[in-house]
Order: C-alpha cells, then sequence, then structure tokens
C-alpha cells in the first residue's frame, strides 16, 4: 500500500478513485444483500403448500360422467356437468354465505337463504351477489380429469373430451 | 484506507452469502424436474388446449393427503415424480418416469391404456414404498438408498449396513411387507413371502419364545408385535442370521436357515408394525380378547401317525438342535440329547414337553403347544436313543458329558450356564467339593438331581464309569482331599409335627432371617441374590425340595453350607425348634402331589407369604 503522505501530490485523483470504488462495492454488497433479504422474506410470507384439502384434484374417468349428467361433488364442493362432449365444472359453494348449494331441476338453489341459480350459475333470485364460479377442467395424461380450484374460468367455457 | 478495504469485502461477503442462502431456499431441484416435465410435456401435447394449459402450469409443491388408511399421510412424492403418472414418460428415467403397470398390483389394461387399482390420488406413495412422503429433498425423502426404490422400506441410509447382507436386501418383493398392511389375510395371493415367513414363526419355533399380538404367547424374547416399526430390513436380517452380531446379551439360538427362508421371515416380521391400515382400534381389541391358538398349520401333517421316524423329522424342521445338543448338531443352549433314551422315561418326556416346568421349574424351554401326535413322535423318536457312550476313563466321560454343561475348567460356566436355573455346581470350590459325602456326589450321578437339569446317569454310565468321574472331578478340579467333619447332632427326621402354627411360625423366622437371600416369593431372587455365587436354592422349586430329606435341610439350616453364602443358623441363635418350624414352612410351599388330594387335613396354604406371591 502506498504511503498517502508520500503519494499526496500527484496521487490524489487515483486515491480518491479507489476510495469511491470502495465505497461503491460496499454500496453494491450491502444494498444487494438487502434486496435479497427483503425479497426472502417476501416470499417466505405465503406458504408454499398447506396441509389444507387439495384445490386441484382428479376426479375419475369421463366415462364416469355419462351425457346431460350433473353430479355434485359435495365433499369437493364442485358440481361436474356434461353436456354431450362438453364437461364442465361448476362451483357449489353459495356466493352469498358459503353455503353448499343443491342441484335443482332449474339448476343450484340454495337451502340456506333461498338463493336460485341458473343451470350455468347466473343468480335468479334470492341474496346471492354473485354468480356460482366454473373451475377449470382438465384431462390429465392418465385419462383422467382434473379439476383445478385455483384457476378460475369464465362461464360457458367448456372441455371437449 | 484499509477500513473501506475490508468493509467492502465483508458487504461482498454477505451479498455472495445472502445469495447462496437465497439460492438454496427458493430454487429448488424439484422445479428443475417439474420444468423438465412440462418442456416434454409440451412437446408430447397434441392438441392446442393441452400446450395452452401446460404453458400456464407454473412448478408447484404437488401433495397427496391420504385419510383413509390409519394415520393421514402427506405424500409430496409427486413432486419430483410428477410423471408418474402420465403414461407417456415411461422411456424416462428417474424421477420422470412413469410408475410401472402391473398386473400383479391389480392394474387393468383397457384397450391398450392401463387403469390403476391403486390411484396415487387415494392411496399416496408412501403406503407402499415407505419414506418420508413430506421430503422434498432426495435425501430427506429416501435417505442414502442404494436401491430406490427396491425396495425402499423405511427412510434406509445403506452407508452403515453390514457388506454381508447388504447385496441381499433389494428387491421388489420386500415391499409385500407393506402390501400385508391393508391385505391382512393369511394366504394373500399378492403377499407370498408374508405367508411363507408366518408359516417359518411356527415351523421354527419362534413363537416359543415370541409374542406376536393375535399370532402367540412366548415371553423369552422380545415382543414382535411392532418389529417392523421400529427396525429397518438390514437389521432384522442380521439379527435373524447371527443375534449376536447386534446385540452381545442375546441368547436368541442360531437357527439354520437359508436365504430365501430368511428373506421370507424378515418381509414377514417388517409387516408386524401393530396396528394395519385395514383395521379399526375396535377390531384390535377384538384380536386382543381373542384366544389364540396355533394355526391349523402347526402340527398338521399328511401323516399323522405318531413315530419315531417322524419325530426325526420334527426335530429337524423344528430346529430343536438350535438350542440342544443332539449328535454332532449343538446350539449350545439346552441340555444335550444324545443319550435321552436312558436318561428319561416316556411319561418325563411327555409332561416335560407339555409344561416342561412341571419338571424343572425354572426351565427356560417354551411351551411349544404342538399337537398331542407331534409330541408323541418327538418323545419316541428321542427314546429311541438308547446308545450309551463308550467313554473308557474319567476324563473322556467329563469332557463327554460334563464339560457342556460344568465347564472345560469344572467351574460351572460350560456354554450352556448362563441358561440352567439352578445353574451347574462350580466343581472347583474345594470348600463345598470336600465337605460334602461321596455318597452324595455318587447319587447326583446316578439319580441326578430333581428339579434341576443335572440328569441322572444311571443307564448311561456303568458304575465304574461314575466313579471315575467322580475321581477325575476330585483330582482335576477340586485338588483336596475329603476333609473330615466333627459329628454333627441333626435329626433323620422333623421332630416338630406339622401344624398350622409351626408352619406360621416357621414364616415369621423365614421373613426375618431368609428373605434377604431367598426372597420374600422363597424363590431365591432376594435381593442379595444377585452377588452370590451359587445362587441361593429357589425354595419353590418343589421338584427338588421334595427329593430333599429333612436331614440335609436341617444340616444346610444349622450348620450352614460349606462354599456357597448360606451360614450357619445355629450361630445366630436359631434352635432346633425354630428350624423345625422353617422346615415345615418350607415343605408348606412345597405340596406333595401325592399328598394333593389330602390337602384339607395338611395346615392350608394360606399363610401371608403365599398370598402376597
Amino acid at each position: 500500500m502506498k504511503n498517502p503522505a508520500k503519494s499526496a501530490p500527484d496521487g490524489a485523483p487515483e486515491d480518491v478513485n479507489r476510495r469511491k470504488l470502495l465505497s461503491w462495492l460496499s454500496g453494491f454488497g450491502l444494498f444487494g444483500s438487502a434486496v435479497i433479504a427483503a425479497l426472502a422474506n417476501l416470499i417466505f410470507i405465503k406458504p408454499r403448500v398447506t396441509y389444507g384439502a387439495p384445490n386441484r384434484f382428479s376426479i375419475g374417468k369421463p366415462e364416469d360422467f355419462p351425457p346431460g349428467a350433473r353430479i355434485a361433488l359435495d365433499t369437493r364442493r364442485v358440481c361436474i356437468v356434461r353436456d354431450g362432449d362438453s364437461l364442465a365444472a361448476i362451483s357449489t359453494t353459495c356466493t352469498h354465505l358459503g353455503c353448499i348449494v343443491a342441484v335443482s331441476e332449474t339448476g343450484f338453489a340454495c337451502p340456506c337463504h333461498g338463493s336460485h341459480y341458473d343451470q350455468d350459475g347466473n343468480v335468479t333470485g334470492g341474496p346471492a351477489p354473485r354468480a356460482l364460479s366454473w373451475y377449470q377442467l382438465t384431462l390429465a395424461p392418465n385419462g383422467e380429469l382434473v379439476v383445478d380450484k385455483d384457476n378460475e374460468i369464465e362461464a360457458g367455457k367448456y372441455l371437449k373430451v | 484506507m484499509s477500513t473501506r478495504l475490508s468493509l467492502a469485502i465483508a458487504s461482498l461477503v454477505v451479498l455472495v452469502v445472502h445469495g447462496i442462502v437465497f439460492y438454496d431456499q427458493f430454487l429448488n431441484r424439484w422445479e428443475k424436474h417439474q420444468t423438465a416435465y412440462l418442456e416434454q410435456a409440451r412437446s408430447l401435447a397434441k392438441t392446442d388446449a393441452e400446450r395452452q394449459s401446460i404453458d400456464a402450469a407454473k412448478p408447484r409443491i404437488e401433495q397427496i393427503i391420504v385419510t383413509q388408511f390409519g394415520e393421514s399421510r402427506v405424500d409430496r412424492c409427486t413432486t419430483c415424480h410428477i410423471a408418474s403418472d402420465d403414461p407417456r414418460f415411461q422411456a424416462y428415467s428417474q424421477p420422470l418416469h412413469t410408475h410401472s403397470y402391473s398386473a400383479s398390483l391389480g392394474d387393468i389394461e383397457k384397450n391398450g391404456r392401463w387403469e390403476r387399482r391403486h390411484k396415487f390420488s387415494d392411496f399416496g406413495c408412501t403406503i407402499c414404498h415407505d419414506g418420508q412422503g413430506r421430503g422434498l429433498d432426495t435425501f430427506y425423502a429416501h435417505g442414502e438408498d442404494e436401491n430406490w426404490p427396491q425396495p425402499l422400506l423405511g427412510f434406509a441410509t445403506q452407508a452403515n449396513w453390514k457388506p454381508a447382507y447388504k447385496a441381499k436386501l433389494t428387491g421388489a418383493e420386500y415391499m409385500q411387507s407393506n402390501c400385508a398392511q391393508c391385505h391382512t389375510e393369511d394366504s394373500f395371493a399378492g403377499t407370498p413371502l408374508v405367508t411363507r415367513g408366518r408359516q417359518l414363526f411356527f415351523e421354527k419355533g419362534c413363537y416359543g419364545c415370541h409374542r406376536i399380538q393375535g399370532l402367540s404367547h412366548g415371553t423369552l424374547g422380545p415382543d414382535l408385535t411392532e418389529v417392523g416399526k421400529r427396525w429397518r430390513i438390514d437389521y432384522l436380517w442380521g439379527h435373524t442370521v447371527n443375534p449376536r452380531d447386534y446385540s452381545a446379551v442375546s441368547f436368541m439360538p442360531k437357527f439354520d436357515l437359508n436365504d430365501d427362508e430368511i428373506k421370507a421371515l424378515v418381509v414377514f416380521l417388517k409387516s408386524r408394525k401393530g396396528m394395519n391400515f385395514a383395521e379399526t382400534t375396535m377390531d384390535q381389541y377384538r384380536a386382543k380378547l381373542q384366544q389364540t391358538s396355533l394355526p391349523a398349520g402347526v402340527g398338521a401333517n399328511a401323516d399323522n401317525t405318531p413315530s419315531a421316524a417322524r419325530g426325526e423329522q420334527l426335530i429337524a424342521q423344528r430346529s430343536c438342535t438350535a438350542c440342544h445338543r443332539l449328535g454332532d448338531k449343538d446350539g449350545h443352549i439346552s441340555p444335550d440329547l444324545s443319550y435321552e433314551g436312558l436318561i428319561r422315561d416316556d411319561n418325563w418326556l411327555m409332561a416335560h414337553f407339555k409344561e416342561p416346568r412341571s419338571r424343572i421349574p425354572d426351565s427356560i424351554m417354551p411351551v411349544f403347544g404342538f399337537s398331542e401326535g407331534d409330541y408323541r413322535s418327538i418323545t419316541d423318536s428321542l427314546l429311541s436313543r438308547k446308545t450309551p457312550p463308550n467313554f473308557k476313563t474319567g476324563e473322556e466321560t467329563y469332557k463327554g458329558l460334563c464339560a457342556r454343561c460344568h465347564g472345560e475348567k469344572g467351574d460351572g460356566k460350560g456354554v450352556t450356564y448362563l441358561y440352567l436355573d439352578p445353574a451347574p455346581r462350580d466343581l472347583t470350590k474345594a470348600a463345598f467339593m470336600t465337605t460334602k459325602p461321596e455318597e452324595r456326589f455318587l447319587t447326583s450321578l446316578k439319580e441326578g438331581v430333581p428339579g434341576t437339569s443335572m440328569p441322572p446317569w444311571e443307564r448311561v454310565l456303568t458304575d465304574q464309569q461314575r466313579k471315575d468321574v467322580l475321581d477325575y472331578v476330585f483330582k482335576t478340579f477340586v485338588k483336596e482331599s475329603r476333609r473330615e467333619l466333627k459329628e454333627r447332632k441333626v435329626p433323620e427326621t422333623n421332630p416338630v409335627a406339622f401344624t398350622p402354627e409351626s408352619v406360621n411360625a416357621g414364616e415369621q423366622i423365614f421373613l426375618q432371617r431368609c428373605t434377604g437371600c431367598h426372597g420374600r416369593k422363597s424363590d431365591g431372587k432376594g435381593p442379595n441374590s444377585l452377588d452370590i455365587s451359587p445362587r441361593p436354592r429357589n425354595l419353590r422349586n418343589s421338584a427338588f425340595i421334595n427329593h430333599t430329606t429333612d436331614k440335609r435341610l436341617f444340616t444346610s439350616i444349622t450348620y450352614g453350607v460349606e462354599g456357597t453364602a448360606m451360614p450357619s443358623w445355629m450361630d445366630y441363635g436359631l434352635t432346633q425348634t425354630d428350624i423345625g418350624n422353617l422346615i415345615n414352612f418350607i415343605r408348606s410351599l412345597n405340596p406333595k402331589p401325592a399328598a394333593a388330594p389330602a390337602e384339607g387335613k395338611s395346615p392350608k396354604l394360606t399363610s401371608r407369604l403365599t398370598v402376597r406371591r
């Protein structure tokens, strides 16, 4: 290391540069660590997985649901609707206060406060504020239908089998 | 200047460490596997919709929560093994490999498509494969298992496995032990090894010592009801092959088993996990209440006519020589049966088989519960061994017959001594050996000592041979000549009448003076007994006590027994009446079988001691 007193006259700019570089490096290191730490903390806030009932599940083969069927799976809170070759999964959780709605002739009917929905889950009466959600239904490679309750899709979008 | 430099370096180091931690925590291996899977799946996709849904998919932790079978399980195996149920990935390597389809698992092939009998979404993975379902890292999920995925039983790490067995502990057939968690039928077609292992458990006599709830009642060895939960297959294998490799104090015999038999036993044992997934606590309780009887397989045989030849067969099949010595086979635990036909008679053997403790009260031989015919056959076979040995000198006789229990050095520590109770006499203890009359030794040799493992040699050895062996013992081990004792004043029979008062008085003295060594139960297991050699007599050994004369009891109590811890109670102030009372008390503990019907007249066994057992 150079003696600062000796190189003072002509070494001043070099010394300043070096000082700048070092502070810039320290700043980069500390700021970078802070950013990574903040990011890590943010990621940690949301659990990656929980022990609740899974939101994505297999419900069996398309053959299990004959054309025209409207089969409600109460434990999964979803109703599988089949119309010809088209399949869809409609939520059976009432948008009012979360009761399980029953399949009725005209569509769905909530036993708690009398909300009514039509065949596609649109509100036709009662206190329900919104239509029932449609969930994404896919055909897994092993030939089984998979409902993904994390993935809501627009009403009327069917899966063709 | 240098402060700035070190600050810069330090902050960069902190940054790097942070980066590494971040990388380690948030960029997981499983994400790579899933990305690879999605990439492949996209190239295999046939429709646009499929492609779209793949594009929308992001790596995430997949988990199956199984609540139907026993405790609920959380299996995240499909996070890495994401293609396990995707039939297009059969040619790929792990972890992106399709789980094989197999008709033996109940999978059905329909129009070229397989359908699983055990759907992963219902059963999970660890129910068959074990391992830790929650682990998202190879180590946490599998251990460091070289044989993954067959069998992967338990969270296995094979680094410490004994090389001798390691290679034998691989193969899908070990997983049958997990099939048996639900398929508990006795002969389920899918679990032939469990069935075979269960058979062997009875054939080889394991049940005699070990208890398995609902199967057997043995008490000598550890309870194996939950053995599969506690131990891995390497331990089970090694312990079955040679118990002493794992536990130096184990006295489980080495059985003569081939590798296939051991494998069946290991699979059977691994399947013992206490409770099966298929049963509820109520089922278990019912099984507990149920009286266990031996399965029909034990004892049943096409040829049921008892014969010595069949007995011979049974002795080989049922591993008698795992403990006993017979000819050139020796289990080093229990007595030599080579001359049994000359030593015991038919009644003795049959009664001893049904309840060994009826003849030798502290015997460890289990009650095997074979059929009457089997006992008959084995008895016949043993009784046919009537060729006396041809020993010329006392030394030969000693080495051939006595050393197995009394030891090569005559110190009472032969190979079997640990398992015999009372222990074999230490023949080097001169104080004992030189003070007993020669007549007593000759009688013991001739008639044996009832209630102990010392057999009567009367018909095995001639008078001369017995005398020779006694001479050999004195010359080689005792090394001192007989001492002449002073005249002792001992009555021939107990002068005190056998009355309830006398028995009670005897009990009082016993409780005050004798329990320290002979124990409150008078079973010879008092608190001091552990430090004493030879151990105090079990005074409830009826066979022994009833065979012992009043005179000998009187002598032992009054003058003590030289060479043992029994003191001379005359010196401690016991009078002849006291000793008479004591002897009456001891006799009251051991009713003579012949006197049993007349028990009403004799003092009842209602002394406090008896009640307090």
